[in-house]
């Protein structure tokens, strides 16, 4: 190629609305395993579908089980039963090293093979890394990648790095990823997947707030009496009890998907919906959050573990005879948390969270309960069916906004009641949405980092649960036990009950 | 506009056999496709006022109460207008399909000026299903049509504009129809969507409608779904030129071949003329089933040649650059099983002005004449 200006791609105008990813090659860590089969190719086979991946384009699979290039190619044909034709080309173009992470020719191998597929298909060095493997080996990989100097491209390449959570156990291990990454990588090129962002829904939030006049001045402590957040599964640990062993419910929801959505609910607008203005915000708002003193974490929190009970009909175990489970765990399923928040904002506006598994509802909301009208009007007996107003975020399922507001009730009397204004998303909006995947593949590929959470971010949402992990670890707080199938244990109840209020039954 | 004239009724007045027969299986709770929207509700009466129609709708609801049918979720109207000889179950079936994506209330008017003054019409609560939405959450949209009789069939804008959703955008659809960019009813439209496929074979017909789309194309967005379906043959080609080697070739083209059906190979034609800034001998038009597409180009000594044809045994559309350096590159993209609802759904999620489309449109009608 010459030193001339590059022709403009004529042809794509008028296409260019939607973003695609350029001509590059995905390399992913970790390709043998579950992730890769059940979601980052099924994810990347519907990219194609769609035309968001260009004709140039390759995975690199790299992991430590043995497997040839065209054993690979066949399992990225069997990940998809039904592909769409671009599928077959993609995978032909693609290839598979087999390696220890630990060993420098595992990379050296990569290396020599990246620029045999960029020649091949004529691309610049333009490559993603994508770590579908476990959490200890994060800083190996990355640096592994520096040590042959894939980190640096070079001019008009780009090299970024997608990790998914969890990021680090507690705050110090957090801390100790964070500098082990930057060490290779600068922040900017260092992409922290929790795919809850990647949920429509979720950044439905964003659209809700600020793309609307009529919800943001009511969005403050004038008019929202406390916040609830649910994050409710009906599945238990499944087959994953020993990992599961590891986490717990606080590290393996609250820190992370928890704090996400309570960020973007609790932030200010941002100047710009942009990476930075958005994150900027986020970090604003998690930094407002006060962080428990470890002796209140009894009074502000509560942990819990599923027993045995009936979800959707069938008897379940309970969660300490779960395959992988100690009968004497004292891993949380369930935890219910009361937040405060010190800003101009939301002063004096309680959080409750709630998350658990086993629940009676598999669902993900966050509802604003607003102050009760200051002077009622009717008489008491006409109005024993009026609540306060709540607004309701459903982030899953059936992702949508909920009104709850008072109507008369038809007839000779003045009777009020409480009505649901109900907005499903999936309802008035043409396009199924991405899958979550899909979206912050694409996002990872093209270069936008506005849905990957910043260090910052994991930082401070450590902050705010660490003494909860202190105190726990301490074994500070009981454990209490909930039946399958419930919505919780009574000790939850009495944490939002002793300050005169209730959970919501979503 | 001129209306052609039939003598269609609705049930219990006469009417199309075959219509009547569909709309009464509808009315059995059957969807009309599997998985398609189930009509809930009908109504309809023969020489009726619009006053009569508007009444009925709110009793539709009433009457499938409950499951949320007293809610509408709505983002827009959407106005088809047919030809009295057209069967107004064509097209129905996509937009039944789009309301379960993108509900609307659907207006069907069948102008008939030649028959007696009179409106006829007929008015269906569909039940839709949203992709990936539990069954907690149907969406519940209106069906009216209007078979207008006499002279009020010149002056569809007053038939209309009671039944135009407040504050929502009205789309006008044609589906086999140009309309005459003077026709008051357009001034209700916030977009309109033509089909350019639609037009017949004649050089001149296609020239001569071209204009009227510009024309028309001055005053209002107009979407065309010819256009929206060769969207792949567009997207694999500006494809094939990502790779920042390929992109060198574009100055370079030095013949263009596209071959297909009149209209649509005159529209990618035009496409690549204004795109590509061509001289009209240096692009070939070939009469052929399918839409194909082959540039050849050079760059530095290097030749190049870039296609895209279509795959029928695979239903699909295959891009391939062939470079004499030695680096090719192929993408396949799958086409729609249904065109018609998936060129429809994706015309309304983009109700603009498409600049490119009209410069293609007037570089196909300079070739066409």
């Amino acid at each position: 190629m010459t030193g001339a200006a590059l022709p403009v791609n004529v042809l794509a105008e008028g296409l260019d609305a939607v973003r695609r990813a350029p001509p590059g090659v995905l390399v992913v860590f970790g390709a043998s395993g579950d992730l890769t089969h059940r979601k980052l190719l099924p994810a990347l086979e519907r990219l194609s579908r769609r035309r968001l991946l260009p004709a140039a384009f390759a995975v690199v699979g790299v992991a430590r089980t043995e497997m040839s290039d065209d054993a690979f190619r066949d399992l990225m044909m069997g990940a998809i039963p039904d592909a769409g034709p671009g599928w077959a080309e993609i995978v032909k173009n693609s290839a598979y090293i087999s390696g220890e992470y630990s060993h420098p020719d595992t990379f050296t191998a990569l290396q020599a093979r990246l620029k045999e597929i960029e020649e091949a298909l004529g691309t610049g060095p333009n490559r993603t890394y994508y770590l579908a493997t476990i959490p200890d080996v994060f800083a190996e990989v990355a640096k592994a990648l520096g040590r042959v100097g894939l980190n640096r491209p070079g001019p008009g390449g780009s090299a970024r790095l997608v990790i998914e959570k969890p990021f680090g156990r507690d705050r110090k291990t957090a801390h100790d990823l964070d500098a082990a990454l930057h060490e290779v990588f600068e922040e900017a090129k260092i992409y922290r997947i929790d795919h809850y962002l990647g949920k429509e829904t979720v950044q439905n939030v964003l659209a809700l707030r600020f793309a609307n006049a009529i919800f943001e001045p009511l969005w403050s402590r004038n008019y929202i009496d406390h916040v609830q957040v649910t994050v409710a599964e009906t599945i238990g640990v499944e087959k994953r009890g020993s990992f599961y062993e590891t986490a717990g419910a606080l590290r393996d929801i609250v820190q992370n998907h928890v704090m996400q959505v309570l960020s973007l609910t609790l932030m200010e607008p941002p100047g710009s919906i942009d990476a930075q203005g958005i994150r900027d915000e986020k970090v604003k708002a998690l930094r407002s959050v006060v962080v428990p003193k470890l002796a209140d974490v009894p009074n502000v929190a509560v942990r819990a573990q599923y027993d045995s009970g009936w979800i959707e009909g069938n008897a379940v175990p309970g969660y300490r005879q779960e395959e992988g489970v100690g009968p004497k765990s004292q891993t949380e399923t369930y935890v219910a948390l009361k937040l405060s928040v010190d800003n101009w904002r939301w002063a004096g506006v309680p959080i409750y969270i709630r998350t658990g598994k086993r629940l009676p509802k598999r669902l993900t909301e966050v509802a604003l309960q607003f102050k009760a009208v200051p002077h009622l009007a009717f008489p008491k007996e006409a109005a024993t069916g009026l609540n306060p107003n709540a607004l309701v975020m459903r982030i899953q399922p059936d992702e949508g906004v909920t009104l709850r507001f008072g109507a008369k009730v038809p007839g000779q009397a003045f009777m009020v009641r409480d009505v649901l204004m109900d907005f499903s998303y999936g309802a008035a909006f043409l396009e199924e949405p991405p899958d979550a995947y899909e979206r912050l593949l694409l996002d990872a590929m093209v270069g936008d980092p506005t849905l990957f959470i910043r260090s910052d971010e994991v930082d401070t949402a450590w902050g705010v649960v660490q003494p909860l992990l202190d105190a726990w670890g301490h074994g500070d707080a009981p454990l209490s036990g909930y039946a399958s199938g419930s919505w919780g244990p009574r000790p939850a109840e009495t944490l939002i009950e002793r300050d005169g209020r209730q959970w919501r039954t979503p | 506009m001129a209306h052609a004239m039939s003598q269609a009724r609705l049930d219990g007045a006469g009417g199309d056999p075959a219509t009547r027969d569909r709309a009464a299986r509808q009315a059995t709770g059957r969807p009309a496709v599997p998985g398609g929207p189930l009509a809930v509700q009908t109504w309809q009466q023969a020489n009726v006022g619009l006053g009569q129609v508007l009444a009925a709708l709110p009793d539709l609801r009433r009457r499938a109460s409950g499951g949320g049918a007293g809610t509408r979720t709505a983002v827009m109207t959407l106005v088809m207008v047919i030809g009295a000889d057209d069967d107004p179950e064509e097209g129905a079936r996509s937009f039944r399909s789009l309301g379960g994506h993108h509900p609307c209330r659907v207006v069907v008017l069948r102008p008939d000026p030649d028959s007696t003054p009179a409106i006829d019409a007929r008015a269906c609560l569909w039940r839709a299903q949203a992709a990936g939405s539990d069954e907690s959450h149907p969406v519940f949209f209106e069906e009216i049509y209007l078979r207008v009789g006499g002279q009020a069939a010149s002056h569809l804008a007053s038939i209309v504009g009671p039944f135009v959703l407040a504050d929502l955008p009205v789309v006008m659809w044609f589906p086999h129809l140009l309309p005459d960019p003077a026709d008051p009813l357009l001034r209700l439209a916030s977009a309109v969507v033509v089909d350019t496929r639609s037009i017949g074979p004649a050089p001149d017909a296609i020239g001569h409608s071209y204009r009227t789309l510009l024309e028309l194309a001055n005053h209002q967005p107009v979407v065309d779904l010819s256009w929206v379906r060769l969207q792949p043959w567009r997207e694999l080609l500006a494809g094939l030129f990502e790779p920042e080697h390929n992109r060198q070739f574009l100055p370079g083209v030095r013949l263009v071949s596209v071959r297909g059906k009149p209209g649509p190979r005159h529209m990618l034609g035009g496409w690549l003329m204004s795109q590509l800034d061509l001289r009209a001998r240096e692009l070939a038009l070939e009469d052929a089933k399918h839409v194909a597409i082959t540039l050849d180009a050079g760059y530095q000594g290097e030749e190049g040649k870039f296609e895209v044809t279509r795959d029928d045994r695979l239903r699909a559309v295959w891009a391939q650059a062939t470079l004499s350096g030695g680096v090719s590159h192929r993408q396949g993209l799958p086409l729609p099983d249904d065109s018609l609802t998936s060129a429809l759904s994706s015309a309304v999620a983009n109700l603009r002005a498409d600049r490119v489309w009209e410069r293609a449109l007037a570089a196909a009608a300079a070739l066409a004449s």
